[in-house]
């Protein structure tokens, strides 16, 4: 409790150098681009368009009916994206901040941490924007209700839930960058594992002789993107249990998380 | 541990090991692979049971070899990397000058990264912006302050670091030889405010290989030989014995554990 109570403690202290490496992060990105700020919305979107074509056009999947009763899959998909890039985005990032920051850290005491709380605060500053498109293009097919009220909330569990599992990535990339290789891999595995680009009713009940459909059903990563689905796609309330059990790894997560970091962050300073 | 007002720090028999490591697995494949085959790890002593206490307001001189352990003390002191054993106690807020500009992004505007350095050191940028001004001044690097320093001499690189460091009101300043860096005239401009700040208040900790100057500037200085305080004392006896050591090859290094 009182180790929990001093790393608070400093975070309030160093809660201007976190706000500045989120600017500098959010800042650097697309200095020298022409497009600047557009990419970080490009990205996403060209992902839906190549998702909507293969999937919906070319695979032609059904998406269920959505709250206002409309079937389209480039909506489907979008709510389902913004979950996981968030997820995704805290990941890759945990591990790239951590070892960009080493050289200034050599030089400079700082907690470790500012860092990557600095970026996760740029990533989730990006998620907030890409949700707010989502919204508007919600709204375009009249597809809009209060259960978006909650799109903070899924979306801040979401991202503790990463931030938690990059900060341990981020350790070990430290010491081994093979890991980022690795999670890059199975971030990619991941992807298709989780009931994004497909809807879950298609995914057989039994293959090859395990329950496939409630293995991907237990997934975290699924529960976090049905969740989010829930609220901005069919436009239903989740249960309090669902919203709990969300809660509950998106907190232990991030704790240990933020624990492992501060204990092997002195051991790294020398390492980095 | 009784905390003296006076000091502004107080090192209490420190050491700090490094660990060498040889042969280390740099990837994933090669830990596993050569599990069986051991590499080998070992203890670097960069300092051992240093006491040294450091009065406020005092202008300190660390003097000794390459390596012998002077840059090490400065980064525990600034919390960079911990002691093994021992304990440090600082009184008050303390600024370091390890490296000039060793927290600029390339890409971002010399304005930019004052507020970056800035929060780094501790400020808000509330308090930043009101110092903004004084320290684009004193760096003289003019209208240059809003592009990116990617474009900067390393000349105007220094004298940016320099004036952030010295103008975010530290307490205790630790210098690490950077001033030696600049022109001449930049270099006379340190000194000077370095003074002024002594006869503010503010505690320095200089490194330097200059031991004129650390004649002229400190009064106190510590010797460091091997990783150990040889001994600290007045700025001319302890700056004498050094060249003497010095003169004589370097050899005859007396220790007083």
């Amino acid at each position: 409790m009182n180790t929990l109570k001093s790393r608070l403690r400093t975070v309030r202290n160093y809660l201007p150098l976190t706000f500045n490496f989120a600017q500098r992060e959010l800042k650097v990105q697309h200095k020298r681009s022409v497009l600047g700020w557009a990419w970080s919305l490009l990205n996403p979107l060209s992902r839906i368009f190549v998702y909507s074509l293969v999937f919906g056009v070319i695979f032609r999947f059904q998406p269920p009916e959505a709250g206002s009763g409309q079937l389209n899959f480039a909506m489907y998909l979008f709510s389902g994206l913004v979950v996981w890039l968030l997820f995704e985005s805290m990941i890759r990032g945990s591990m790239h901040w951590l070892i960009s920051i080493g050289d200034l850290r050599r030089k400079v005491y700082f907690p470790l941490e500012t860092v990557t709380f600095g970026g996760a605060a740029a990533v989730g500053f990006q998620a907030l924007i890409e949700a707010l498109v989502l919204i508007v293009f919600m709204a375009g097919y009249g597809n809009l209700g209060w259960t978006m009220l909650l799109i903070p909330v899924v979306l801040l569990l979401t991202a503790m839930f990463g931030l938690g599992i990059g900060m341990i990535m981020s350790v070990f990339n430290t010491r081994y960058r093979d890991v980022e290789n690795l999670v890059v891999i199975l971030l990619s595995t991941l992807f298709f594992l989780v009931p994004i680009v497909y809807t879950e009713e298609i995914i057989p009940e039994k293959a090859y002789g395990l329950p496939a459909a409630d293995l991907i059903g237990a997934n975290p990563v699924s529960q976090f993107v049905s969740t989010f689905r829930d609220i901005v796609y069919f436009l239903e309330w989740p249960s309090i249990g669902r919203i709990s059990l969300l809660a509950l790894y998106g907190l232990t997560s991030l704790g240990l998380g933020w624990w492992f970091l501060n204990r092997q962050s002195m051991a790294l300073s020398e390492e980095m | 541990m009784i905390v003296r007002e006076d000091l502004a720090i107080r090192i209490k028999d420190v050491s700090k090991s490094y660990r060498l490591i040889r042969n280390r697995p740099t990837s994933l494949k090669e830990a596993i692979i050569r599990r069986s085959r051991r590499f080998s790890i070992e203890n670097f002593w960069a300092l051992r049971d240093i006491d040294l206490d450091i009065p406020k307001g005092s202008f300190f001189g660390l003097i000794g070899h390459n390596g012998s352990g002077k840059s090490t003390l400065l980064k525990l002191l600034s919390g960079i990397h911990r002691q093994t054993s021992g304990s440090i106690e600082i009184n008050g807020q303390l600024s370091a000058l390890l490296e000039l500009g060793a927290g600029f992004h390339p890409e971002l505007t010399g304005r930019e990264n004052i507020y970056l350095n800035g929060a780094i050191l501790g400020m808000n940028r509330r308090q930043m912006s009101e110092l903004v001004e004084e320290i684009v001044e004193f760096s003289g690097i003019g209208d240059f302050v809003d592009s990116p320093v990617r474009v900067y001499s390393s000349g105007m690189y220094v004298r940016l670091g320099f004036a952030i460091a010295v103008h975010v009101n530290p307490e205790i300043l630790l210098v690490d030889e950077v001033i030696a860096v600049g022109d001449e005239e930049f270099q006379r401009k340190c000194l000077n405010h370095m003074e002024m700040l002594r006869d503010k208040g503010v505690t320095i900790v200089l490194v330097s290989h200059d031991i004129e100057q650390v004649r002229n500037l400190c009064d106190r200085v510590a010797w460091i030989d091997k990783a150990y305080l040889v001994e600290v004392g007045e700025p001319g006896e302890v700056c004498d014995r050094y060249l003497t050591h010095v003169d004589h090859g370097g050899d005859s290094t007396e220790r007083d554990n």
